[in-house]
């Protein structure tokens, strides 16, 4: 009878896994979390409780203003409001529950008259959004204000997927009221969009003033030349 | 078939001509619908937008044409890895053959400007004008650049699950500018040099009939033909003139597309004071 060695092949022998296993591992410790659109995404906690049972007061989650918004656009200033593109430096009434707290006559006039640059949006001005729809009934809240649902921390849900279903966190860092990108003070409102705006006219400016003339000079000297070739057209 | 009546050389295969006249199909319907949602505060907008059913379905035909203008431009790689002379793989892409960019490029770029000053003869072109690989090349990266960004914004909600939401901002602008760009180099420049100038007036059949007549490319491609003829080549390739009729659609095909090319033009230069940029 063939003896039984011990310990029979219990040396566990662990294969070295193919360098690609290593590269995915750290990959996957790279890459982002799954995103939850209708979420409060403030801290990790995933599950807090339901609106409903709110008692008014939540955790550590809710509400308080962010140093930085959850998706920040690079190059922006950190600070309490790095959504408001329009240089908010003077800004102190973004944290009102009625952003228009005292000011005179407002109910006599339109959004537009007092705002007329926010009303240049593509919401606005080409698909017939109002900004009440974005901005909610009275009292209209300060975008920062802890409980504003423009707060960036649930604009997402709150607003954004009033009609964008399923919108989440990053997709509500858009900027709705985006600053016109050639404006000089756009390089510190959105950098990105100054330098791609630029960069993007540069190429289109670079092609024109080449093949521009270029096309025009070759149109007058075939008219000044005797046609050679087929007649009418080749 | 006798020879004298072979009067046309073939510069373009069935392929190509099929790939182009999609192209011009697509391109036309995508700076329609997309001009006529850049101008929608604009009564020239809404008519652009009112022929594909609105603003809304402007932007759903939009869509739809844009991913088919995807799925050809991977065809067209894909075509492309086929025709590449791998033999004798990375010199064949700097032949004469080739449209791929050559130093020779800038110096025809620069003989033919000399010519227009009437410093020296019609420069001898090869098989590609320096212009042609312009056009063919910004064609293509224009596809890389208005594609990508193009996708990213029809699915924003999804996009911005793996990018920033603000690169929508970013993405809109992009595509915004390269689709200018475009629109004004096939409007204008291309449009002039394929129909207008003299030479070429009142169309250069070439993409749609595949040939071009043998006195003419002898006078704007001398290199081209003077290879061919060579290398014993330029027989195959003589061809006849198409039916009359043919040339006839061809006529109808090329002047519908340079008429609906200088309406969105015009259209769009004499309103772009009036919208919101
Ligand atoms: C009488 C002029 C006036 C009218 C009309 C008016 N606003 Fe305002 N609004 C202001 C002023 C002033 C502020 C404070 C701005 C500041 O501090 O920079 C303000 C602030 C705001 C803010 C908060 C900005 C922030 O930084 O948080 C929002 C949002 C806002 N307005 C939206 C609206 C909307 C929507 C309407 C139309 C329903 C509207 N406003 C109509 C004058 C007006
Ligand atoms: C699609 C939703 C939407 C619409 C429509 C909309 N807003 Fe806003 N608004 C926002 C968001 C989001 C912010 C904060 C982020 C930002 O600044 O883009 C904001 C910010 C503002 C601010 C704060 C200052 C600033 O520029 O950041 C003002 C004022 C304002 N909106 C006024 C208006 C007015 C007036 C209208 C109507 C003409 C309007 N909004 C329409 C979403 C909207
Ligand atoms: C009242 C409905 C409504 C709300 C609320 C709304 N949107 Fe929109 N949004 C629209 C409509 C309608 C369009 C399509 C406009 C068009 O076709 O040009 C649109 C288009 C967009 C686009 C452009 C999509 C593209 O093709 O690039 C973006 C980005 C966007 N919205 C972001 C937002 C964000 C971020 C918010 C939340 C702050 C928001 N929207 C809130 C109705 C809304």
């Amino acid at each position: 009878m063939k003896s039984i060695q011990f310990p029979y092949s219990v040396a566990l022998r662990l294969k070295p896994m193919p360098p690609v296993f290593y590269l995915l591992l750290v990959l996957m410790l790279a890459a982002p979390g799954p995103v939850r659109s209708q979420e409060e995404v403030i801290t990790s906690y995933r599950h807090f409780r339901e609106r409903e049972y709110s008692t008014g007061y939540y955790e550590d989650y809710e509400v308080r203003p962010l140093k930085q918004a959850p998706v920040a656009i690079p190059g922006v200033r950190i600070g309490t409001f790095p959504y408001s593109p329009s240089a908010a430096e003077v800004r102190i009434r973004t944290r009102l529950a009625d952003s228009h707290r005292g000011i005179k006559f407002y109910e006599l006039q339109q959004c537009k008259d007092c705002h007329p640059r926010n009303a240049l949006n593509n919401h606005t001005v080409r698909a017939n959004i109002t900004c009440r729809q974005c901005h909610g009934g009275e009292p209209i809240a300060s975008i920062n204000h802890y409980f504003s649902p423009m707060n960036p921390i649930r604009r997402h849900a709150y607003i954004c997927s009033k009609c964008h279903q399923g919108a989440n966190v990053s997709f509500a860092s858009y900027v709705i009221h985006e600053p016109f990108p050639a404006d000089v003070g756009t390089l510190e409102e959105f950098p990105v969009l100054f330098a791609a705006f630029w960069f993007m006219v540069a190429i289109a400016v670079g092609t024109f003033l080449v093949f521009l003339p270029h096309t025009a000079l070759w149109g007058v000297r075939e008219l000044l030349t005797k046609k050679k070739g087929g007649a009418g057209g080749s | 078939m006798d020879h004298k009546s072979r009067i046309r050389i073939l510069r373009f295969s069935p392929v190509q001509r099929l790939f182009h006249i999609l192209l011009v199909i697509s391109f036309l319907v995508q700076s329609a619908t997309g001009v006529g949602r850049m101008f929608i505060e604009t009564g020239f907008g809404r008519l652009l937008c009112y022929i594909f059913g609105g603003y809304g379905m402007a932007r759903v035909v939009h869509i739809y044409v844009g991913i088919f203008m995807i799925l050809g431009f991977g065809v067209h790689a894909v075509y492309l890895m086929f025709k590449v002379d791998w033999r004798r793989f990375p010199g064949s892409l700097f032949s004469e053959d080739s449209i791929v960019p050559r130093p020779s490029d800038i110096k025809g770029f620069f003989s033919h400007m000399q010519w227009m000053f009437g410093r020296r003869s019609f420069p001898p072109f090869d098989r590609w004008g320096f212009w042609e690989k312009f056009d063919y090349w910004a064609v293509f990266w224009g596809m890389v650049i208005i594609g990508s960004t193009g996708l990213i914004m029809a699915f924003p909600v999804q996009s911005s699950r793996y990018i920033p939401g603000w690169f929508l901002n970013v993405a809109f602008w992009i595509h915004r500018i390269e689709a200018i760009l475009a629109m004004g180099h096939v409007f204008i420049i291309h449009f002039f040099i394929a129909h207008l100038r003299r030479h070429n007036f009142p169309m250069d059949r070439a993409m749609f009939e595949g040939s071009v007549s043998i006195e003419s490319a002898r006078h704007e491609r001398a290199a081209w033909i003077q290879r061919l003829e060579k290398e014993g080549r330029l027989r195959t390739l003589m061809v006849e003139d198409a039916h009359p009729i043919r040339r006839a659609v061809y006529y109808v095909v090329g002047y519908s597309a340079m008429f609906i090319g200088l309406f969105l033009l015009f259209g769009g230069l004499l309103n772009s004071p009036d919208i919101t940029w």
